[in-house]
């Protein structure tokens, strides 16, 4: 099983290498979309408002925005191109299939949020301890591939790359709400708060928030890191069992 | 008797309200090239695809080898209409990633061997996006052919293919069939339905017709003209193995008799008139 894994990731490692124009988007649209936030941010920064809480979360949310619409698209494509079929009457299963993306994207999602950790650092000059910044792309690298795993289960749900897009909404809108992003999560109303828990950024956001207080550590916040690891299993396995073969 | 290798027994498939397929039954022997006729939207491609265990039926049952389609994926080889092709890789990459699938023991020379027969071998690292359509359809024969499959399912493997490629394809499919493969091909063209050994004539999921092609053409009607000078006498008959010895009869052929034309209806207008019938 290792090794149809192992083939798959390479396949969709070397499509990624061939296809320029994908990679260096998926790379150099997160930085764009940090540009501008920049300018959005800092018209907030008045003194009686401190963006300080927003930047890295909005690192995050861009991270895990981009990398769940490739993927998604990305497995539609070999919906409609038949490949997917294809792959499973070869001898191809599942768990080969989205081990095997998974494994090829998160190359993409390291670099991607190692770019993105970069720019905001460099852009917002942060000024947070070398620990705290590993710290805080880690959660950024996990969510990147908890994202993988959501753009293959929402594919799942869509037939053609067209239908993909309603779920773009449906998965981000809350993403900005619901996840203490914007507003913090206690002043949501009850089933608000309830709903937060759907989308991976709540989690992400939670340890994030408390990475950037002063003398706080990943270790003080294993149970909130455990929390953001098991949503990532839950959709892996969602994910797994929605896979199907045929459209 | 050749080992029965494919069976449908009261085999359907329902989409919603659609019946794609109408209670099919069917067996296909080893060795055998068994044709599927009908037009778009006939379920040429929803029987091929519950041979590859891509869908389930909703009734009836499907067997690959005496089971499940799923079980012996390993002995199934399988083009679909479209290419399924990864574009931005070379045939070769393709090839080797199909195969890594059944984890074949001398993978790179099976690729070359395949290469050689698609008469792709100088395009081999070329991205298959720059290949035409029939390059693409002969790159996607090639990987149903990797493993060796005891079954291919073909669904239209000629499509976009020029003559004297498609003449290569053939010789190949009854080399195959001589081998003991058993061989499925879905196809719109005539000339190619009638190289296969039996053929099903598929009209809005029901089998219409399932037998030899010379057999089908038998269905059809023949026309006998007759010219006496500038007189012209037309009959048409049916059955013509038994009738058209009984009809020549009748004309009395002396010698006014100037000229004889005997017109067999095609395999197309054959299938046409079937399929017309089943609509009347």
């Amino acid at each position: 099983m290792l090794e149809r894994m192992r083939a798959v990731a390479r396949r969709a490692a070397r499509q990624l290498a061939h296809d320029r124009r994908f990679l260096g988007l998926s790379l150099v649209a997160p930085l764009l979309i940090i540009y501008v936030s920049k300018a959005a941010l800092n018209s907030l920064n008045t003194g009686f408002f401190d963006i300080t809480r927003f930047v890295v979360p909005v690192g995050a949310f861009v991270v895990h925005f981009i990398t769940y619409i490739l993927c998604a698209i990305v497995l539609v494509r070999e919906r409609t191109a038949q490949t997917l079929d294809r792959m499973f009457v070869n001898g191809y299963r599942q768990a080969d299939i989205i081990g095997g993306y998974v494994m090829a994207y998160t190359c993409l999602a390291t670099v991607q949020s190692l770019l993105v950790l970069t720019a905001l650092r460099m852009l917002f000059h942060l000024t947070y301890a070398l620990s705290t910044l590993l710290s805080i792309y880690l959660i950024v690298w996990l969510l990147a591939v908890i994202s993988i795993c959501l753009g293959i289960f929402v594919s799942n749900f869509a037939r053609t790359e067209g239908q993909v897009f309603p779920f773009i909404p449906l998965v981000t809108v809350p993403g900005i709400f619901l996840s203490g992003l914007m507003i913090p999560v206690e002043s949501l109303p009850r089933w608000a708060q309830w709903l937060s828990h759907i989308t991976p950024l709540y989690y992400a956001n939670q340890i994030i928030q408390q990475l950037i207080r002063p003398g706080s550590a990943l270790v003080d916040n294993l149970p909130r890191l455990a929390a953001l690891a098991a949503y990532g299993v839950v959709v892996l396995v969602l994910a797994m069992s929605t896979l199907r073969e045929s459209a | 008797m050749p080992e029965v290798t494919v069976e449908l027994d009261h085999a359907g498939k329902r989409y919603g309200r659609i019946d794609a397929l109408q209670s099919i039954d069917l067996t296909v022997g080893s060795g055998e090239i068994f044709g599927l006729l009908g037009p778009n939207g006939a379920g040429k491609t929803t029987l091929i695809r519950l041979l590859t265990g891509s869908t389930a039926p909703t009734g009836g049952s499907v067997k690959i080898l005496g089971r499940s389609p799923k079980s012996v994926r390993s002995q199934i080889g399988y083009m679909p209409q479209a290419p399924a092709l990864y574009e931005d890789l070379t045939p070769r990459d393709n090839l080797a990633f199909f195969g890594r699938a059944h984890a074949l023991r001398g993978l790179n020379a099976r690729v070359e061997e395949l290469l050689q027969f698609s008469k792709l071998r100088e395009r081999g690292d070329d991205p298959v996006y720059t290949f035409s359509g029939g390059m693409k359809q002969r790159v996607s024969l090639a990987c149903a052919l990797l493993h060796r499959p005891r079954v291919l399912l073909l669904d239209e493997p000629t499509a976009g293919v020029d003559p004297r490629l498609r003449a290569d394809f053939w010789k190949h499919f009854r080399a195959l069939a001589a081998d003991g493969a058993t061989l499925l091909i879905s196809t719109h063209q005539m000339d190619e339905a009638m190289l296969c050994d039996r053929l099903a004539v598929l009209s809005d999921g029901v089998m219409l017709a399932c037998e030899s092609p010379k057999d089908l053409i038998h269905r059809g009607r023949t026309t006998i003209r007759v010219w006496r000078g500038a007189d012209v006498n037309v009959t048409k008959v049916e059955n013509y193995r038994e009738s058209l010895p009984v009809t020549l009869r009748q004309y009395n052929l002396d010698a006014s008799v100037t000229r004889i034309e005997i017109e067999q209806d095609t395999l197309d207008q054959v299938v046409l008139r079937l399929i017309e019938a089943r609509h009347a």
